[in-house]
C-alpha cells in the first residue's frame, strides 16, 4: 500500500540515507529509533513538507514523490497543536469535508460513525482549548480518518499523554485498525507503544534503517548491537564461540559457558544478548526441563521496577533477570542469596562483533 | 532595599518621566485657548489629514506586511537575511534621513518621472501618505512576522493533510489564528504614522491646510510662540495615542478570550 524506496533526505545538516519500508494495506508498520535518528524527517518527506534528494514513495501503486501535500492521500495526526484552535471540535471535523468540498450526505454518515466508535459525541460543539490530552488525540484521530485517507501517519501520537490514557488510545486505535482496515504508519520512540500497536517494525539510528522486519523478531534477535541497546536488552556481553556442533554452539561469557543455536563459526567473536523474561530463576537447581543453560548465580542487586522487578546477577558475568515481584519473594531474593539461572538456548541471542 | 522595591521604584521612574511630561503641560493649559484651537477650522483639517493619512499608511503597510512577514516567517530564501536586516532601518536611521531619502529618490529621473505621470508626491498629500508608510512598514512586518512565528506550521501541514491548498491552509488556518496581531499590528502603526514628523516634513513640507498633519502643526505653533495651541495639540495628539493603545489592548483581550 505505502512503499517507502531509497529515500535520501537533507534536513539542515542532518541526512536520512537510502531508506525504504513497506506497509502493506491494513498493516500497522513503526518506524523506531531515539530523538534525532531521522524518524520527523522521514515522516516530514513521506508527507511531503520535505523534498527528497533521491527516492521514490509510493501509495496503493500511485507515485506520490513529487504530489503536494493535498494530494497525497495521506491522514496525518501530530503529536499535539494537531487541531486548529480557533474552530470548534465539530467545524475540526468537517475540515476536510469543506477543503475538499465533498457534499455532507457522504461524508457526515462516515463520520458519525467514527464519531460512535471514538465516544467524542459529547465534544462537538466545545473549543479544542477545552479538550483534555486524550480527548484531543481522539478528535485529531477521529478528524484524520474522516478525511478517508489511504494511509495513515501517525507522529507520536500519545506520547504527551500519561501512561493510563496511553494504554486506552492504543486499544482504541487497535479496534478502530480492525473495524477500518487502517494502514498506518506510526512513528515512535516509546518500545511498548510500538510492539502493542505495529505488526512490522523498522528500527532507524542516525539517519540509516539499523533494522527491519517482524516485531517479533526484532525484539528476540537484534541485528546490531546498537540495536540492542536501543531496544533495552537487558544482557549485552562480549563472548567468543569455543564450539560448534550441528546447530548449537558454545560461547564462552567471562567465566561462564551458554549454548545457544547456530550455525556460528568457531573462534566468532559475539555479543551475547539475553532479554531479562527469558532468565528464569531457581532456588532447587531447575532440576527438568529442556533448558540447555543453567548457571549457578548470585544476587549482586534488585531493582524495583514497574511492573517486573529487575534482578542483577552475577553468573561468572553479569546477567540480568525480570521476575514478577510474588516470585521474587517466594524465591527470598536478596543481595547475597545464589540462585539457579536457567536460560532456553533459543533465548540466547548471538550478534556478530566486528573484530578489532 | 529589596529586589522587589528597587525594581518597582525603577518602573515608577518611568512612569513619572512620562507623567511630569505630560504633567508640565498643565503650566501653560489654557482652557479657553484650549476649546478655541480644538474648534479651529485648521485645527481640524489637521486631526481629519492626519487620521485619514495614518489610516492609508498603515493599511498600506500591513497588505504589503502580511505577504512579506508570511514569506520571512515561513521560507527561507536568498536574501531573507538582508530583508530581514532592513526591517530595522527606519528604527536606526531617523525619519528625517528616511524623508530626504525620498526627497533623493523623487530627485532622480524614475522618481521624477513618477511625480510627472503617475502621483506628484513631494508637497503633497501622498507625499504625507508615502511619508508615514516608510516609516512604518518595517515596524508592521516585524510585528505581523512574529504573528506569524506563533502560528505552528504544523497546522498548515495538517490542513493540508485534510484536502487544503497552501493557499486554503493560509486563509482558513494561519490568518485567523495570526489576527490578533495582525490587528495590534495595523493599530500600532496608525499610531505611529499619527505621530510621524521627520520624514513627513522632509516630503512633505509644512504648507498649513494642506500638508499640516497634527505633529507639523504643533511645530508650527510652537514655531510662532503660541504655547497654549501648542499644549492643546499636544493633548490631542497624546488622547488619540492613548486611545489607540487601549483600543490595542481590549482587542487583543477580546479574541484571545474568544
Amino acid at each position: 500500500m505505502l512503499e517507502v524506496d531509497a529515500l535520501r533526505v537533507s534536513a539542515g545538516r542532518f541526512r536520512l540515507h537510502d531508506v525504504s519500508l513497506s506497509v502493506g494495506r491494513g498493516e500497522c508498520h513503526a518506524v523506531l529509533g531515539p530523538s534525532g535518528a531521522g524518524k520527523s524527517t522521514l515522516l516530514a518527506a513521506i508527507l511531503g513538507v520535505l523534498v527528497p534528494e533521491t527516492g521514490r514513495i509510493r501509495l496503493a501503486g500511485a507515485d506520490i514523490t513529487t504530489l503536494p501535500i493535498e494530494r497525497r492521500g495521506l491522514g496525518y495526526v501530530p503529536q499535539q497543536l494537531g487541531l486548529f484552535p480557533h474552530l470548534t471540535v465539530r467545524e475540526n471535523l468537517v475540515y476536510s469535508a469543506r477543503a475538499r468540498r465533498i457534499p455532507a450526505a457522504r461524508f457526515e454518515p462516515v463520520l458519525e460513525r467514527l464519531v460512535a466508535a471514538t465516544g467524542i459525541g459529547a465534544l462537538l460543539e466545545r473549543s479544542p482549548r477545552t479538550l483534555s490530552g486524550g480527548e484531543r488525540q481522539r478528535v485529531g484521530l477521529v478528524r484524520a480518518l474522516a478525511s478517508q485517507p489511504q494511509a495513515v501517519l501517525l507522529d507520536e501520537p500519545f506520547a504527551a499523554l500519561d501512561e493510563a490514557l496511553r494504554r486506552d488510545l492504543w486499544w482504541l486505535l487497535r479496534a478502530l485498525r480492525r473495524d477500518w482496515e487502517l494502514t498506518i504508519l506510526l512513528v515512535t520512540h516509546d518500545l511498548a507503544e510500538a510492539y502493542m500497536l505495529a505488526d512490522r517494525m523498522t528500527v532507524l539510528l542516525d539517519g540509516r534503517v539499523a533494522q527491519q522486519g517482524d516485531r517479533m523478531e526484532i525484539y528476540t534477535r537484534p541485528a546490531m548491537p546498537d540495536v540492542a541497546r536501543f531496544l533495552g536488552v537487558e544482557t549485552l556481553e562480549a563472548g567468543r564461540v569455543v564450539a560448534a556442533q550441528d546447530d548449537l554452539v558454545t560461547v564462552e561469557v567471562g567465566s561462564a559457558r551458554l549454548t545457544a543455536l547456530g550455525p556460528v563459526a568457531l573462534g566468532a567473536e559475539v555479543l551475547v544478548s539475553i532479554r531479562g523474561e527469558d532468565v528464569a530463576l531457581s532456588r532447587t537447581g531447575g532440576a527438568g526441563g529442556s533448558a540447555r543453560n543453567r548457571l549457578l548465580a548470585r544476587v549482586v542487586s534488585l531493582r524495583e521496577g514497574s511492573p517486573l522487578r529487575c534482578v542483577e546477577l552475577d553468573a561468572g558475568f553479569p546477567l540480568y533477570a525480570l521476575v514478577t515481584r510474588p516470585a521474587s519473594e517466594e524465591l527470598a531474593l536478596r543481595p547475597g542469596a545464589v540462585v539457579t539461572a536457567v536460560i532456553k538456548a533459543p533465548a540466547v541471542h548471538l550478534i556478530p562483533r566486528r573484530s578489532g | 532595599m529589596s529586589l522587589r522595591r528597587a525594581t518597582v521604584a525603577a518602573a515608577l521612574a518611568v512612569l513619572a518621566v512620562y507623567g511630569g511630561l505630560l504633567a508640565s503641560l498643565g503650566w501653560f493649559l489654557d482652557r479657553s485657548a484650549l476649546c478655541a484651537t480644538l474648534t479651529s477650522t485648521r485645527m481640524l483639517f489637521a486631526l481629519r489629514l492626519s487620521l485619514l493619512t495614518a489610516l492609508v499608511a498603515a493599511a498600506l503597510a500591513v497588505a504589503v506586511g502580511i505577504p512579506a512577514a508570511y514569506a520571512l516567517s515561513r521560507f527561507r530564501f536568498r536574501g531573507h537575511q538582508l530583508v530581514d536586516m532592513v526591517l530595522e532601518l527606519p528604527l536606526v536611521v531617523s525619519p528625517a534621513a528616511l524623508g530626504a531619502m525620498l526627497l533623493v529618490f523623487f530627485a532622480n529621473p524614475f522618481g521624477a518621472w513618477i511625480q510627472v505621470n503617475v502621483v506628484r508626491f513631494v508637497f503633497g498629500v501622498a507625499g504625507v501618505v508615502l511619508a508615514q508608510w516608510v516609516t512604518v512598514l518595517g515596524m508592521t512586518v516585524r510585528l505581523l512576522k512574529t504573528a506569524f512565528d506563533e502560528v505552528p506550521r504544523e497546522l498548515e501541514t495538517v490542513a493540508r493533510t485534510l484536502g487544503a491548498t497552501q493557499s486554503h491552509a493560509v486563509w482558513t488556518v494561519t490568518l485567523p489564528l495570526a489576527s490578533r496581531g495582525i490587528v495590534a499590528a495595523f493599530i500600532l502603526a496608525w499610531a505611529k504614522a499619527l505621530g510621524e514628523f521627520g520624514a513627513t516634513i522632509m516630503v512633505a513640507g509644512t504648507m498649513a491646510m494642506r500638508t499640516e498633519t497634527l505633529p507639523i502643526a504643533i511645530y508650527l505653533r510652537l514655531s510662532s510662540a503660541d504655547l497654549p495651541g501648542t499644549v492643546a495639540l499636544i493633548l490631542m495628539l497624546v488622547g488619540i495615542g492613548l486611545f489607540a493603545l487601549e483600543l490595542t489592548r481590549r482587542l487583543l483581550r477580546a479574541t484571545a478570550h474568544a
